[in-house]
């Protein structure tokens, strides 16, 4: 079997949602399996870091009788508190994890989150 | 009857719960921490929010994050499942001062009857028998008390726990002995000697009589299950009804247990506990305040669906039956407890991917369970796979269905008790019904000589 021939398989296999097969023709005989665990087939590169929330609840741009005009381009220092998460009468403190550039504002203020959600993307400088 | 309900667990059990839910047209929200995020429970609910890490305390035992998790997703009502925040009476306070309810009896009602002290108290009041012994700490007079209380008797320390301080007397005359030991372990474990009695019950059955009861005032209280199979204190198997209980003493054990609910003005479904000794006398235990894992035994022999008895009477609906305290019930069922466990190692924990997992069906089976072949099990939770439960219209075709059932099962990738299920279903004692709290050690130890 030449390579070429090997290609145009994998290629195939690969629009199936076959994980593994055997071909035999004559005295030739492969067998593929396709490594379809996803931490080792995706790999995401990104120079944006994310900020996740702490908690579940609801995200506020700033404490209650506070204002905060953060906006798309601005720059944060480390530790800078960009929000809160309201859960209860508790509010977490999310804070900005590099020195950088705020690139993406991914959350509103009043919107519920989830534990992990990202809600800012930073470019750390 | 609630628009949504936030099901505050993991598992099969919250899987067990959304389906009721779709049967009754109601609104599901699973919550799941980071560890769970490929769980089946996440996919079945019609809605799902992740409310923390992995850690259990910060996700399903966080009252915080689950009541804000009922907030943000409009859910009226909470339905607890089993352990986490099944029995926690505060959790119960918060749903309420929330505005939402809770699946599951008041605060005081949990209070009250998740106490063991407060319970045993109720129970003597509604008349129902406890296990005899002292009321307070024996100071004088020891070998009279002992005598009232009857031979065996147990020894224990009042500070006690983990065992320590607890001697077992079988005859007045090693009290004596007894006692200065109990009395010295006693004080040097928990720096306080003083001990009391209570009555020894040799190797007793577990029985449990499950009830229901609406804010109406109506109980239904089942049939008994009889979880006598347990390892450490972990049941294993459950059956209902027991071998061991007749007509007349199932009649008792279920006056026992409607009493003790109308007693504690219970709204909702929760188990007596009873300590059933080989001659036939039942001692009241403890009250568990929830749904329990062996629920299903009791759904399968009398029809009933109980987590939908849950929400009726949680949103102050009668029950679906109100036509006495006692139901009908038809053929015997048994249900297995299936882990990830290495039953040959001691019963250590496995963990890993579930490579394999085809699942016995057919006549008389139901399988309760999240997991699916390509799961991966999270090491922070209990390690519970799969509930087997098998049905039939007698004893002896319920323990061939079990025998068939377990070799059907087929789970490859990680280790399981299906194995030791094996063993126990193929044991003489087990198919004669003759079983008791002691029954595992003997099935695990068949080098030693067994005790009568």
């Amino acid at each position: 079997m030449d390579v070429k021939k090997l290609s145009k398989l994998t290629k195939w296999m690969e629009t199936t949602d076959l994980e593994e097969i055997t071909w035999r023709s004559g005295e030739d005989k492969i067998s593929l399996k396709l490594n379809n665990n996803p931490e080792h087939t995706t790999t995401i590169s990104s120079t944006l870091e994310p900020v996740l929330a702490p908690s579940i609840g609801i995200f506020r741009f700033a404490r209650p009788g506070k204002t905060n005009h953060l906006k798309e381009g601005a720059s944060v220092k480390r530790g800078q508190e960009l929000g809160v998460v309201e859960v209860g009468k508790d509010f977490k403190s999310v804070t900005a994890p590099e020195n950088g550039l705020l690139k993406i504002i991914s959350i509103e203020d009043g919107k519920p989150v989830e534990y992990g959600q990202p809600m800012f993307f930073l470019e750390p400088k | 009857m609630f628009k949504k309900v936030l099901i505050a667990n993991r598992g099969e059990i919250a899987i067990r719960i959304i389906r009721t839910l779709r049967e009754m047209n109601i609104g599901s929200v699973s919550v799941y921490s980071q560890a769970d995020h490929s769980s089946l429970h996440v996919r079945l609910a019609d809605e799902s929010v992740c409310i923390g890490p992995a850690m259990a305390r910060e996700s399903y035992l966080s009252i915080p994050a689950i009541i804000a998790a009922a907030k943000i997703t409009g859910a009226d009502a909470i339905h607890p499942g089993y352990g986490f925040l099944s029995e926690n009476a505060d959790f119960s306070a918060a749903c309420r001062d929330n505005g939402i309810t809770f699946i599951g009896p008041s605060p005081k009602s949990i209070q009250q009857l998740g106490h063991k002290a407060e319970a045993r108290k109720m129970a003597v009041k509604a008349g129902i028998p406890v296990t005899p012994g002292t009321k307070d700490c024996v100071y004088k007079d020891a070998a009279a008390q002992a005598a009232k209380i009857g031979y065996p008797i147990m020894i224990k320390a009042a500070a006690g726990g983990g065992g320590k301080g607890i001697r077992i007397v079988r005859a007045a005359g090693q009290l004596a002995n007894e006692m200065n030991i109990a009395q010295s372990e006693s004080k040097a474990a928990f720096g306080n000697g003083d001990v009391y009695f209570e009555k020894y019950i040799e190797l007793p059955r577990h029985i449990e009589v499950q009830f229901a009861r609406d804010s109406h005032g109506n109980v239904i209280a089942f049939p008994e299950r009889d979880c006598s199979i347990q390892r450490r204190h972990q049941k294993l198997v459950e059956e209902s009804p027991s071998p061991a209980v007749d007509k007349k003493l199932r009649a008792s054990l279920e006056e026992a247990a409607v009493k003790l609910a109308e007693a504690a003005n219970y709204v909702g479904v929760g188990t007596v506990e009873f300590l059933l000794t080989q001659t036939g006398e039942f001692y009241f235990m403890e009250v568990n305040t929830r749904l329990q894992v062996e629920h299903p035994v009791t759904e399968y022999i009398t029809g009933f669906d109980l987590v939908k008895e849950q929400f009726l009477a949680a949103a102050g609906e009668k029950l679906s039956y109100t036509g006495g305290h006692t139901v009908p019930h038809q053929g015997h069922c048994i249900e297995h407890r299936i882990n990830a466990e290495d039953f040959t190692r001691n019963f250590a924990p496995s963990v890993g991917r579930v490579e394999e997992w085809i699942l016995p069906g057919g006549p008389g089976i139901r399988i309760d369970t999240h997991v699916y072949s390509g799961y991966n099990l999270p090491v922070y939770y209990d390690s519970m796979l799969a509930k087997l439960i098998v049905w039939g219209p007698d004893r002896a075709s319920a323990v061939a269905r079990s025998r068939r059932a377990l070799e059907d099962f087929k789970v490859k990738g990680i280790k399981t008790t299906i194995e030791a299920h094996k063993l126990i279903v193929e044991s003489a004692g087990f198919q004669a019904g003759k079983t008791d709290t002691g029954f595992m050690e003997r099935l695990l130890a068949p080098a030693e000589p067994v005790k009568a």
